[in-house]
C-alpha cells in the first residue's frame, strides 16, 4: 500500500524572491502565504472563493488563494499586495486607491488591487463595465465600490497619457 | 473660534488607508503570538432544547486540547447584553437557537480545536421551538425566557388616530414584511489575546465598541476593571454585528483560566450561524390623507424578531416606533412595537436599527396614497415634509437642521428628467421601467437615552498635538474626522495631530461606533476637549502680548494677533508657560447630547437632539420574463449638517446605496438554510447603479462645525425609492423585501 502524501516540497518564486517550502498535502495557498510566509496581505473572507479577499497574482493571473493548493504555487511566480509596488516606492495603483477615497475598513483592499492589477494588464484602457467585470469576484461591502472605479480609472488614464 | 482653512470640509487622505494598501494593517488574524492556542466554540445544533450534560472527557484527552470550557469555568457573572443581560457566554441549562455555543475548546492548532469541538458530546432533550413572532405571543406558546417571549413594547401616540381616519379623503392600509439580514462585513469575527507582565488580560478585537467589551469581560470573569485591556485592531467592517460581544468573552474566558496566548477566528460560516442579524419585521400600517395629499393620521402595529436573545432589540423596536411615519407631519399617531423573543438567529443591530424596514412600509405608503389621490410621488412628500417648527410624533419640536424640503428640492430635476424618459422608452416587449423616490429621517444617537462620549487632547512642552479617543473607526473614517475637527478647533492640518485611538488602557470610553453618532457625539467631546486646550494657550498669549484673548487665534502651531499676524507666539513656548504654572496640558472634552426620555405610555419625550435626513431617487429595469431587476441609476440627496470630509461623506452614500440595493432586491438570511457567501449574495460591482451623491448642508447649531451624522442614513432611502421605482414599472407593487426573482416575476404575471 502507498503511503499517501503527508508534505510536499516546493520552490516558487514570491514577489521576485525565491522561496522553498515544505507544504502539507491539503494546505492552501493561502494559509502557506499567511501563516508560513508571514505576508498576512490576502485575507481569508470567506474560505471558499466567493469573495475574492484572498486574491494573489500567479503568473500574473489574478487566482483566489483559498482555493489554492500550496503544492500548486510549485514553479510559479507569486506576488501579493505586499509586492504589488515591486520594491520601489508605492504602485499606482495603490497611489489612485488613496487619492480617490477608494478604501473604507480595507479588508477586501488589498485582493481588489491585485484583481484590478491583473485586469489592467489584459486591458489597459478598459471602460466601466469591463472594470466592473473585472472586480466583480471581489465584495466589498463598504464602499458601493464606486470610488474604487475611479481608482482603476484614473490609472488606465494615466497610463494612456504616458504612451501617447 | 478660529477655524482652520483646510481642516473642515477637506477630504485628506484617510489615516490608515496607506497601511492597508500595501498589507501592512494588522487586523485581529494577522496578530502573531507566540505558541498561540486556538479557541473553537462547540455550538447548538438546536434551536431549542435544554442541556442535559455536557461530555468533554474522551474530547479532552485528544492530541493538542489543552482545556475544554464550559458554564461551569465561568468566574463571574454568566449572562450578556448591552441592553438587557439575557444572554450567556456559555450555555448552562438551555439553548435557544442553533448556533448557541455549549463549550469552548482551546487546543494547540486550529485543527485539534476543530477535531476536539466535534467530538463534545452534548445530550440534549429537544423542546418545542417557535419560529414566527406572532405564534411567539400566543398563550400557548413555548416559553423561551422565563420572563416570557414579550421583550418589549414601545408606543408613540399623538392626537387621536382613530377619529382622525374619518376625516380623511384616503386612507389606504398594507401589511409590509422584511427578512432577516447577514452583516456581510468583509473581516469575520476575529480576535487574540495575551497576559502582560503584570497580570492584565490582553484582547485584541475586531469591534465597534471595546469599552463595552471591556466591561463586560470584567464582568464575566469577576475581576477588577483594570484587569482588563481592549484593544480595536484593524477592522474590516460591523455594520452594527460587532456592537456584541462575539469572541472576546472566549478569549478572555482562555486568558483567565491558561495564561497563554490564545487566537480565535471564525470561518464565515461561524459568522453566519453565531452573529447578530438585521430584524426581521412585520409592518401593518394605516395611513390618511386629505384630498390636499396632507397627511392626518397614521396607525402601525409592528412585530419585531429579535431571535433568541435581546442584543439590539430594544433600541430597534424603540426607533422603529419614533420613525414609523417617516420624515413628514403628521398630526395623529398611533404606533405600538412588539420586539418579540423567537428561536431564529439573535436578531441584533444592524446599520439603521429598525429605520430601513420602517421606510419601505411609510414610503410604499406615501406612493400609494399619492396615486389614490392623482398626486404626484414627489408633490405629496414636498408637501408633508418636516420643517424647523414641526413637531414629531413624539412631540418635539424640531429647532433647527430639518433639511428634507432641501433634499427632495435637489432630486427634483433628475426626478422629473426621470419620469419623462421613461414614458419614451420602451425599447423591449420584455423589459419596462420604472422610477421611484424614498425618503426618509433618522434620529442621531441612542433613542431618549444618555450616550456620552469623552476625549482628551494633550500638548505637549514642543508643541505636539495628541489626541486620545475611544472611538472605534471599523471603516467608516471616524479616526480622520476627529482628527480634522481636533485640527480645525486648534488651528492646526490633521496630520499634525497624533492619535491613540480605541485602546482601552490609554483611551477613555466614546460609546459605541453605532446610531451614526461618532461624528456628531465625539466629535462634539473632541471639539470640547481640544477648544479648552485653545483658551489656555489663548489666555497665556494674552499675558504675554498684552491684547484682548478676543483679539487672539490659534493658526498653524501659533497664538496669532488677528490684527497683525506677523505677532504670534509659538504653541511650545505658551506651553512651557502654563506648565510652569501647574496648568493642565491635557484635558478632558465631553457631550452628551441633549434628549430626554420617551413616556412609556405615550412615546413622548425627545429622543434625539438632532436627525438627518435624505431622500433617493431609483431608476429601474424590469425584465418581465425573467424577474431580473437592473438599478440603473440612483440619485442621492442627504442632509449631514456639515460635511467634514465631503469624500467620506460620498463613501458611505454609495456603499449605502449598495447596501440598500442588496435589502430590496437579494438579501434573506433564511434561519437554518443559509450557511455561507454561496447561497446568500451581497451586490458586486457588477450590480452597482450609477450613483450620484448630491451633499446638502442643513448646519445643525450644536453639531462640530455644524455637522449631523449619515452612516445609516446613506443606506435608508435605497430600498424603498428601488420598491416604488418597480411598482412604477410593473404596475403591481410588492410588499415584502426582498423583492427577488421570483416576487418580481409573480408581480410582473400579476399585471394586466
Amino acid at each position: 500500500m502507498i503511503e499517501p502524501l503527508k508534505t510536499v516540497p516546493i520552490s516558487f518564486k514570491v514577489n521576485g524572491r525565491p522561496v522553498s517550502l515544505e507544504v502539507g498535502a491539503g494546505e492552501t495557498a493561502l494559509h502557506a502565504i499567511r501563516e508560513r510566509l508571514q505576508l498576512t496581505g490576502a485575507k481569508e473572507g470567506c474560505g471558499i472563493g466567493e469573495c475574492g479577499a484572498c486574491t494573489i497574482l500567479v503568473n500574473a493571473k489574478a487566482v483566489n488563494a483559498c482555493l489554492m493548493l500550496a503544492a500548486q504555487m510549485d514553479g510559479t511566480s507569486i506576488r501579493t499586495v505586499e509586492g504589488l509596488a515591486g520594491g520601489g516606492s508605492i504602485h499606482p495603483l495603490q497611489k489612485a486607491f488613496l487619492d480617490h477615497h477608494a478604501v473604507q475598513c480595507g479588508f477586501c483592499t488589498p485582493g481588489l488591487l491585485m484583481s484590478a492589477a491583473a485586469l489592467l494588464k489584459e486591458h489597459p484602457c478598459p471602460d466601466r463595465r469591463t472594470i466592473a467585470d473585472g472586480l466583480s469576484g471581489n465584495l466589498c461591502r463598504c464602499t458601493g465600490y464606486r470610488q474604487i472605479f475611479q481608482a482603476v480609472e484614473a490609472v488606465a488614464q494615466g497610463e494612456k497619457e504616458k504612451t501617447q | 473660534m478660529t477655524e482652520k482653512v483646510g481642516a473642515i470640509g477637506s477630504s485628506i487622505p484617510r489615516r490608515g488607508a496607506l497601511d492597508r494598501l500595501t498589507g501592512a494593517s494588522m487586523f485581529s488574524a494577522d496578530f502573531r503570538l507566540e505558541n498561540p492556542l486556538a479557541l473553537r466554540a462547540v455550538r447548538s445544533p438546536h434551536s431549542h432544547a435544554r442541556v442535559l450534560r455536557i461530555d468533554t472527557e474522551e474530547a479532552s484527552r485528544m492530541p493538542g486540547v489543552a482545556r475544554i470550557f464550559t458554564a461551569r469555568d465561568i468566574p463571574g457573572k454568566n449572562l450578556t447584553g448591552i441592553i438587557n443581560k439575557d444572554r450567556p457566554l456559555l450555555v448552562e441549562d438551555k439553548v435557544r437557537f442553533v448556533g448557541d455555543p455549549v463549550a469552548l475548546v482551546a487546543a494547540e492548532t486550529e485543527e485539534a480545536a476543530e477535531r476536539a469541538a466535534g467530538a463534545v458530546n452534548v445530550l440534549y432533550e429537544v423542546l418545542p421551538a417557535v419560529y414566527d413572532p406572532a405564534d411567539a405571543l400566543a398563550n400557548e406558546a413555548p416559553l423561551i425566557h422565563e420572563k416570557g417571549n414579550l421583550l418589549f413594547r414601545r408606543r408613540v401616540v399623538r392626537g387621536d388616530a382613530a377619529s382622525a381616519f374619518s376625516s380623511c379623503a384616503v386612507v389606504v392600509e398594507e401589511t409590509y414584511r422584511t427578512s432577516f439580514l447577514e452583516h456581510c462585513y468583509l473581516e469575520p469575527d476575529a480576535g487574540a489575546g495575551w497576559v502582560d507582565a503584570d497580570g492584565t488580560l490582553v484582547i485584541i478585537a475586531s469591534t465597534q465598541n471595546p469599552h463595552y467589551d471591556h466591561s463586560e469581560v470584567a464582568a464575566l470573569l469577576g475581576v477588577e476593571d483594570g484587569r482588563i485591556r481592549i484593544i480595536q485592531a484593524a477592522t474590516g467592517g460591523g455594520f452594527g454585528s460587532k456592537l456584541d460581544l462575539n469572541m472576546q468573552g472566549f478569549i478572555g474566558l482562555a486568558l483567565y483560566h491558561l495564561q497563554r496566548p490564545v487566537r480565535c477566528v471564525y470561518s464565515r460560516e461561524e459568522t453566519f450561524i453565531a452573529t447578530s442579524k438585521r430584524h426581521a419585521l412585520i409592518m401593518e400600517m394605516k395611513t390618511g390623507a386629505g384630498k390636499d395629499g396632507r397627511l392626518h393620521a397614521m396607525k402601525c402595529r409592528i412585530l419585531c424578531d429579535t431571535g433568541a436573545y435581546g442584543s439590539y432589540g430594544i433600541a430597534v423596536a424603540s426607533r422603529a416606533a419614533v420613525h414609523a411615519g417617516g420624515p413628514y407631519e403628521i398630526e395623529h399617531v398611533d404606533t405600538e412595537v412588539l420586539c418579540v423573543y423567537t428561536n431564529n438567529p439573535v436578531a441584533g443591530a444592524m446599520r439603521g436599527f429598525g429605520t430601513p424596514q420602517v421606510a419601505f412600509a411609510h414610503e410604499s405608503q406615501m406612493d400609494l396614497l399619492a396615486e389614490k389621490l392623482g398626486m404626484d410621488p414627489f408633490e405629496i412628500r414636498r408637501r408633508n415634509a418636516l420643517r424647523v417648527g414641526s413637531v414629531t410624533a413624539t412631540g418635539q419640536k424640531l429647532e433647527a437642521s430639518v433639511g428634507i424640503g432641501e433634499c427632495l428640492d435637489a432630486i427634483k430635476e433628475s426626478y422629473e428628467k426621470a419620469r419623462s424618459a421613461r414614458s419614451d422608452r420602451g425599447d423591449s416587449p420584455f423589459t419596462c421601467r420604472g422610477v421611484g423616490i424614498g425618503a426618509m429621517w433618522y434620529g442621531i444617537g441612542n433613542t431618549g437615552m444618555q450616550n456620552p462620549s469623552t476625549a482628551q487632547v494633550e500638548i505637549d512642552l514642543d508643541g505636539a498635538v495628541t489626541l486620545y479617543t475611544g472611538c472605534a473607526d471599523i471603516g467608516q473614517g471616524s479616526t480622520t474626522v476627529l482628527a480634522q475637527i481636533a485640527a480645525g478647533t486648534l488651528g492646526l492640518a490633521p496630520d499634525e495631530i497624533r492619535m491613540i485611538v480605541a485602546d482601552t488602557k490609554l483611551t477613555t470610553n466614546a460609546g459605541a461606533t453605532s446610531a451614526s453618532r461618532q461624528t456628531y457625539i465625539s466629535g462634539n467631546a473632541v471639539r470640547d476637549a481640544a477648544a479648552k486646550l485653545v483658551d489656555v494657550l489663548l489666555t497665556e498669549a494674552v499675558d504675554l502680548m498684552k491684547v484682548p484673548k478676543n483679539s487672539l487665534a490659534v493658526e498653524g502651531g501659533f497664538v496669532v494677533y488677528k490684527g497683525d499676524t506677523d505677532r504670534r507666539i509659538a504653541f511650545s513656548k505658551l506651553a512651557a508657560r502654563a506648565r510652569r504654572k501647574g496648568i493642565p496640558l491635557r484635558w478632558q472634552g465631553y457631550f452628551d447630547p441633549v434628549t430626554s426620555p420617551l413616556n412609556p405610555d405615550t412615546g413622548h419625550g425627545e429622543p434625539y437632539a438632532t436627525y438627518a435626513y435624505a431622500c433617493h431617487l431609483a431608476e429601474v429595469t424590469v425584465d418581465i420574463t425573467t424577474g431580473e431587476v437592473t438599478v440603473d441609476r440612483v440619485v442621492a440627496a442627504h442632509d449631514v449638517g456639515r460635511a467634514i470630509h465631503p469624500e467620506g461623506v460620498v463613501g458611505q452614500i454609495c456603499g449605502g446605496v449598495a447596501m440598500g440595493v442588496g435589502f430590496a432586491l437579494m438579501e434573506e438570511f433564511k434561519p437554518g438554510v443559509t450557511a455561507s457567501f454561496k447561497d446568500y449574495h451581497i451586490p458586486t460591482a457588477n450590480d452597482m447603479p450609477e450613483v450620484v451623491p448630491l451633499i446638502v448642508e442643513s448646519s445643525e447649531p450644536t453639531g462640530p462645525f455644524g455637522a449631523k451624522g449619515v452612516g445609516e442614513p446613506a443606506l435608508i432611502p435605497t430600498a424603498p425609492a428601488v420598491l416604488n421605482a418597480l411598482s412604477d414599472a410593473l404596475g403591481k407593487r410588492i410588499y415584502h423585501l426582498p423583492a427577488n426573482l421570483e416576487r418580481v416575476l409573480e408581480a410582473a404575471n400579476k399585471r394586466g
